[in-house]
């Protein structure tokens, strides 16, 4: 048998031509299942990163958007591709970045780090800046350009109306969490639910990204122009008055919707960081919420109330009101130590007599009745309103060890109890809502899955009956006629109430050269749209409320006639009637 | 016969012969191995190619969602407050007060009731996530392909 000379080859050819592919096979799937090499693979390349969703979007009622999302930018260096650092940071720094941070940064990155994050929150505008650079450095035949130099584009936080109702908004830091207001108080559901994953250090080799649902969109009762009009009264008053702060709240006393909530200082929200040098100290965020006071003669409505209420007094009751009045061992005077003779309780009001409504209080209603009434008017608890940090004021009461006998004569004209506006305004949206006491609120709808879900009125409690609510909203506007208060409007029938309160001082006393001077009304009487209070701290120019506060309810008020079309009485009974 | 047979057994046995068979066999399963490669490789390259145009697809709706929010909120800016008294200053606007306004009564006239922002029921764009052809089977195909090619309101007789 005659054999071919180079079969032996050929056979040895494809012998090791098979072998080969078996061993490529063989080494595929040992590559692809070996622990050494994926963890190889894994060392440093990877970092846990969290994702956080678009943040929920806030408008106002009317759809006017207070807080949005922009694109910013973090700027990384990849180090693999050993770049040349004296021009990266010339570039930074003609970009205007924060070079101490950027310093801090790289000294703390590891030493075999593949990518540094170089600052994050860049805007879009600093980082156009450092493109030019990079694209003008690109073609530098020395080596020294800065295509080492990588943006990631994320969301941040804006502010479009800056410190418009900042008070309320409250603001989100980089780290994605909500402080103050509205922002902390929704976090959890602005934030939406952030995912942690294993990314690629470096960008080149990012990866697919899971779909994450954006956090709720919200929509505030806080009508824009209104708030925006009320913070420039607000900011006009304490330059006219020298008040040291201020604090206007305008609510609907059918609905407890928030129109309004001005509170100085006021914060850039885009500039949050400032905000150790805008509120130094202790100074509260949102005094409408978080600083309590002695309200003083304000409260005297909710005295009155309880006592028509409870039947111990009508409007025709005649109440003589002398020099002063011993409650607990302490003489109690009147505002101006002089005695008014005999008063019916419109005029006890009208006037803001001190000896009047201690007598109603210490001698007609007493202990039990007085401070269920001011309990059921919900003060001495927070009033729940959806925003960060609300405090509670203190309603001292018997039994209690700082309680005497003498606070039920001082209490009923608003002395040795504290309150927050907030508080003040639910417990008159009683006397301006038929004695249905509302829930102030500020959130008035969320979006979820597309469908508004809106925020219901809830009825917290009814303090009086409707007919006692009717019956004081008459004698405080009649009250405000026969002063000739300048918190009259023509046209419109306000029920209204001055307040100047002493100031409490630590260690006992009260404050000889400064005061509180608040007012609080609502209107129009006979289907009331707002409530309005305004709470001036220590003005200077004038120390009676009905000079400082009155005039500036009034403008508010004229604002918001304005802006909430409501005409006037003759108007709208006209209309009605058609 | 059994010289036919001879033949046959010898041509059968012939060294060229049996390499020949070998290299055959050899080549029909180099054949069959590139061809499995191929199409491996094919799929392969198809899902590679999908899943980047999926991720630059992706990539462009997160650019094209960042970018709706910088419109809107660049947009609130313009409108903001401040922004909108300042223009209406300069056009010599200025804010009204209670004087300026004249009510008039308008038969029915319906004070709108707030904002509504759903979204629910407005009008979507909806988008197949998967078609038809990647999950339905053989016979379910041919069932629609006999469908789809039925004339419209064909009756039986």
């Amino acid at each position: 048998m005659k054999q071919r000379p180079l079969a032996w080859r050929y056979l040895s050819v494809a012998f090791l031509l098979a072998l080969m592919g078996i061993a490529i096979l063989v080494q595929i799937i040992r590559i692809q299942n070996s622990q050494e090499v994926a963890s190889v693979i894994d060392q440093g390349n990877y970092v846990w990163k969290d994702f956080y969703p678009p943040r929920g979007e806030i408008y106002d009622r009317n759809g006017s958007l207070l807080a949005g999302n922009q694109t910013v930018f973090e700027i990384g260096l990849d180090m693999t591709t050993h770049p040349d650092m004296p021009t990266v940071m010339l570039a930074l720094q003609m970009a205007g970045l924060d070079m101490n941070d950027i310093n801090y940064r790289i000294s703390q990155a590891p030493a075999n780090a593949q990518y540094i994050v170089l600052d994050d929150f860049v805007s879009t505008l600093k980082k156009d800046q450092l493109v030019v650079l990079q694209n003008a450095a690109h073609n530098d035949m020395s080596g020294k350009n800065l295509d080492a130099i990588y943006f990631k584009a994320h969301y941040g936080r804006s502010y479009p109306e800056n410190d418009l109702a900042s008070n309320v908004l409250g603001f989100v830091t980089e780290d994605n969490h909500g402080y103050l207001g509205i922002e902390e108080k929704y976090d959890n559901i602005l934030a939406g639910i952030p995912v942690r994953l294993a990314v690629p250090a470096d960008p080149r080799r990012a990866t697919e990204y899971p779909t994450i649902p954006p956090g709720q969109t919200i929509i505030l009762t806080i009508d824009r122009e209104i708030q925006a009009a009320v913070e420039n009264i607000l900011d006009q008053a304490l330059v006219n008055t020298g008040a040291s702060s201020g604090t206007i709240l305008v609510m609907d006393p059918r609905t407890g919707e928030i129109l309004a909530m001005s509170s100085t200082p006021r914060l850039n929200l885009n500039d949050y960081r400032s905000i150790s040098t805008v509120f130094p100290g202790e100074t509260p965020f949102n005094r409408a919420i978080s600083q309590s006071y002695e309200p003083g003669s304000v409260a005297k409505i909710l005295t009155m109330a309880g006592a028509l209420d409870s039947g111990v007094v009508t409007p025709e009751t005649t109440i003589f009101v002398p020099v002063s009045i011993r409650v607990g061992g302490f003489d109690i005077y009147n505002w101006d130590g002089g005695a008014w003779g005999n008063q019916d309780t419109t005029g006890c009001l009208a006037h803001s007599l001190n000896v009047c409504l201690a007598y109603i209080s210490d001698r007609l209603m007493g202990n039990a009745s007085f401070y269920s009434y001011l309990q059921r008017f919900g003060l001495g608890h927070a009033t729940g309103i959806d925003l960060a940090q609300e405090t509670s004021g203190r309603l001292k009461l018997p039994g209690d060890s700082d309680w005497g006998p003498v606070d039920l004569g001082t209490n009923a004209f608003g002395q040795g109890v504290s309150v927050t506006p907030i508080q003040m305004v639910m417990a008159a949206s009683a006397l301006a809502n038929d004695g249905k006491m509302v829930y102030p609120h500020v959130l008035y709808a969320r979006i979820q899955d597309g469908k508004q879900v809106n925020t219901k009125t809830q009825i917290v409690g009814t303090p009086v009956s409707a007919n006692t609510a009717h019956t004081l909203s008459d004698m405080l506007a009649n009250g405000l006629e026969i002063e000739s208060s300048t918190a009259i409007i023509p046209g419109y029938r306000i029920a209204g109430k001055t307040g100047t309160a002493q100031i409490p001082i630590p260690g006992g006393g009260y404050d000889q050269s400064n005061i509180n001077a608040s007012f609080i009304g609502w209107g129009p009487v006979d289907d009331p749209r707002f409530i309005v209070y305004v709470w001036l701290e220590k003005p200077q120019s004038n120390k009676a409320a009905s000079v400082v506060a009155a005039p500036i309810f009034k403008k508010v008020v004229e604002k918001l006639i304005v802006l909430m079309d409501i005409p006037p009485d003759a108007v709208r009974m006209q209309m009605v009637g058609r | 016969m059994n010289n036919v047979e001879q033949i046959v057994q010898k041509v059968r046995q012939a060294p060229w012969r049996v390499q020949h068979q070998w290299i055959g066999l050899f080549l029909l399963a180099l054949v069959l191995m590139a061809m499995v490669a191929g199409i491996y490789l094919n799929v392969t390259v198809g899902a590679a190619l999908a899943g980047r145009e999926t991720i630059s697809l992706e990539a462009k709706i997160t650019s094209n969602l960042r970018t709706n929010a910088d419109s809107e909120t660049q947009l609130a800016g313009l409108a903001s407050v401040e922004a909108m008294q300042k223009r209406a200053e300069t056009m010599g606007f200025q804010p009204a007060s209670p004087e300026d306004i004249t009510y008039v009564a308008v038969p029915g006239y319906v004070v709108q009731p707030g904002v509504d922002m759903s979204t629910e029921h407005k009008d979507q764009a909806v988008v197949p996530v998967i078609l038809p052809e990647y999950t339905e089977s053989w016979f379910e195909y041919f069932m629609n392909q006999q469908a789809s090619s039925a004339p419209a309101g064909a009756q039986q007789p």
